[in-house]
């Protein structure tokens, strides 16, 4: 699977390192005798100050025009330009965790991070050509589903080990099988901009 | 060809020609549309693509115009057939090299190329084609045998219909789904080893524990990588925790049950640690914040 | 920023996009509004007036949703890390019937339906976008 993304050695050791310290040192959290928050009191109550490391976090949008070494340039959809900087602790995504090297130039991208002194932004986490459209399931073949966006019809891609589906807010199951025709459902996925199609996630259907 | 069906096809082409021909020619949406067709790839751009899905639209009102004029000529009933054999070359091309392109056929609906794309094409070949055979003019053979033609007319009606993308859920989706019915849902039922939880499932469970809320003043990234160990499942993000030295870079690691998701426990056992990248070693967990049991809980009164 | 602190409404929040944007999003408008744009911080309530409610139906999951009309200000919070974003009611939605009794859970408290939908840009100032959806707390 591509989500492993180094086959080398090295990176190998260093998960066997994180690994052991880990499940060394840990901190347990949870599954004990803590006891739940009355969180339902506790949002009768006034909402705390905002927490400051959020408020500080930017936001960007657009399509990349131009990847120079672990720099995208990207074309807001306003006409705005942004300057994207990856770091080895950048999370990204298309379509499942993967590396820089699966960026391309033409993709959309959404990107969370921190505005820096000269201008860049340094992400934190990117989603690449990620799409969450609300649909109704117009048919089912084997390795796809079609369904219409709005007026728009559209093919969705099932992807072998990575589409999971969700019924009712349960767990996200391999299962795809209860997936059916005349649903509303929500596609989280990864947009092809090659063909316009839709490399699925996740389906989520309710009742 | 039997006469009722070559005599009344100009009508029935010119009646299915004016109206995808008018929708191309006039429609709001042709350009919009037009950007979503493999002419774009064949003409080099949207406003060229729009402009032949325009002109097309021109052609076939004219055609229209034409077999409802002049019925018994044959040129309008070939250049019809001519229109229909050009239309399922142009589907065959955008087929073969871009499967998932809209066909702008009627240009109102947008959707990939499939069945019912060519079956509309191969319908105007066929009339066209009859068209051409008409020796008596449809208005006289309506007037010589109105309860046939009545009943052609209904049943063209219907096929065209059924083959307009536009009307096709009424009878394409309760098929489909008696096909799944009767063939059972081709969908896969489980990818992989079976009770094998998909790396998102672990990922949702998380994030709604308290090893979430306690860890997340300190993760910034969202999942960088995950991997199974000796019946553990390890998600690694990336952090920042700040102490009077400053600001430094962390791991975020949890590791839970890699069978658990948000079905099999409400509560998951998370083991959280942070390891410095720098020095990478593990960082005290008193930088996590509380979780719920130091928050003062509103007291009943 | 005037963002309330006052208890609304409390359930699930996916995200949505809207006004320009690339893929399957460029053909989404700007919302029931006219102000819908995906890089601002901005939802989609599922009562800006009698049309939209009658849309989204989010009464036939019983959620009596008050209306609040496009330009509200509301605070989001997410119930698991009690991270918060304020939002302006930028365009009608979500569908609320189509998941009638969906739950998302912090540690065993559970929110039902969806009520809100926020822009990529507001989610994601809150929780990861791969997530999809979130429980949330509404205050205005």
């Amino acid at each position: 699977m591509r989500q492993n993304h180094e086959n080398t050695g090295r990176p190998l050791d260093r998960r066997r390192f994180l690994t052991t310290a880990a499940l060394g040192g840990a901190t347990i959290v949870g599954a004990s005798a803590l006891g739940g928050l009355d969180a339902d009191a506790a949002f009768a109550e006034p909402m705390p100050s905002l927490d400051p490391a959020i408020t500080k976090s930017a936001f960007a949008e657009g399509r990349i025009t131009r990847i120079k070494g672990s720099v995208l340039e990207v074309a807001g959809s306003y006409g705005d330009q942004h300057l994207i900087q990856l770091t080895n602790v950048t999370s990204i995504w298309k379509l499942r965790p993967t590396t820089a090297d699966a960026v391309k130039v033409g993709d959309g991208l959404y990107a969370r991070g921190v505005d820096m002194p000269d201008g860049t932004i340094a992400a934190d986490a990117v989603w690449v050509n990620i799409v969450n459209l609300y649909v109704t399931i117009r048919g089912i073949a084997k390795d796809r589903l079609h369904f219409t966006h709005g007026s728009h019809e559209t093919v969705g891609h099932v992807v072998p080990d990575t589409t999971t589906a969700s019924y009712l807010g349960g767990a996200l199951t391999p299962d795809l099988s209860r997936v059916r025709i005349g649903q509303a459902a929500q596609i989280l996925g990864a947009w092809r901009p090659a063909d316009d199609a839709i490399d699925i996630a996740r389906v989520t259907v309710g009742h | 060809m039997i006469p009722v069906v070559s005599d009344l096809a100009p009508l029935v082409c010119a009646v299915l020609l004016a109206v995808t021909g008018a929708g191309k020619l006039f429609g709001r949406r042709t350009a919009q549309v037009a950007a979503d067709t493999v002419l774009v790839r064949v003409l080099g751009d949207a406003r060229r693509a729009a402009l032949a899905l325009r002109t097309i639209g021109g052609v076939e009102v004219a055609l229209a115009a034409a077999l409802l004029a002049a019925p018994t000529a044959v040129v309008p009933g070939a250049a019809t057939a001519a229109l229909g054999l050009g239309f399922t070359g142009y589907l065959g091309y955008a087929r073969a090299t871009a499967p998932e392109s809209s066909c702008g056929c009627s240009a109102k609906q947008e959707g990939p190329i499939g069945l019912l794309s060519f079956s509309r094409a191969g319908l105007v070949v066929l009339g066209g084609a009859a068209a051409a055979t008409a020796d008596t003019s449809w208005w006289s053979r309506i007037a010589d045998r109105p309860a046939v033609s009545t009943v052609f007319l209904v049943a063209a009606t219907v096929v065209v219909g059924a083959l307009t993308a536009d009307l096709d859920r009424l009878w394409l989706l309760p098929l489909r789904r008696a096909r799944i019915r009767l063939f059972g849902n081709p969908l896969p039922a489980s990818a992989g080893p079976a009770g094998q939880v998909p790396v998102a499932a672990s990922v949702e469970l998380l994030e709604r524990s308290l090893a979430w809320q306690a860890a997340s003043p300190v993760v910034r990234s969202a999942l960088l990588d995950s991997w199974d160990d000796e019946g553990w499942r390890v998600l690694r993000f990336a952090g920042v925790y700040e102490d009077m030295r400053g600001a430094h870079p962390v791991s975020v690691l949890f590791a839970l049950d890699r069978t658990a998701t948000i079905d099999t426990t409400e509560n998951p056992a998370v083991r959280v640690s942070l390891i410095d990248d720098e020095t990478e070693e593990l960082v005290p967990a008193d930088v996590l914040a509380p979780v719920p049991s130091r928050t003062a809980l509103p007291l009943a009164t | 920023m005037a963002c309330g602190s006052t208890a609304l409404w409390a359930g699930e929040t996916t995200w949505f996009c809207c006004g320009s944007s690339w893929g399957p999003c460029g053909s989404a408008g700007t919302g029931a509004c006219g102000t819908c744009q995906s890089n601002a911080h901005q939802a989609a309530w599922p009562n800006t007036s009698a049309a939209c409610f009658s849309i989204t139906r989010p009464d036939l999951c019983g959620e009596t949703i008050v209306q609040r009309a496009c330009g509200s200000v509301m605070n989001v919070k997410h119930q698991c890390s009690g991270a918060s974003v304020c939002v302006t009611v930028s365009d009608c939605g979500p569908r609320t019937q189509s998941f009638c009794g969906e739950a998302t859970c912090c540690n065993g408290s559970c929110r039902t339906n969806r009520v809100i939908d926020l822009t990529p840009a507001a989610f994601s100032a809150i929780g990861n976008l791969s997530s999809g959806k979130l429980p949330v707390y509404i205050y205005e």
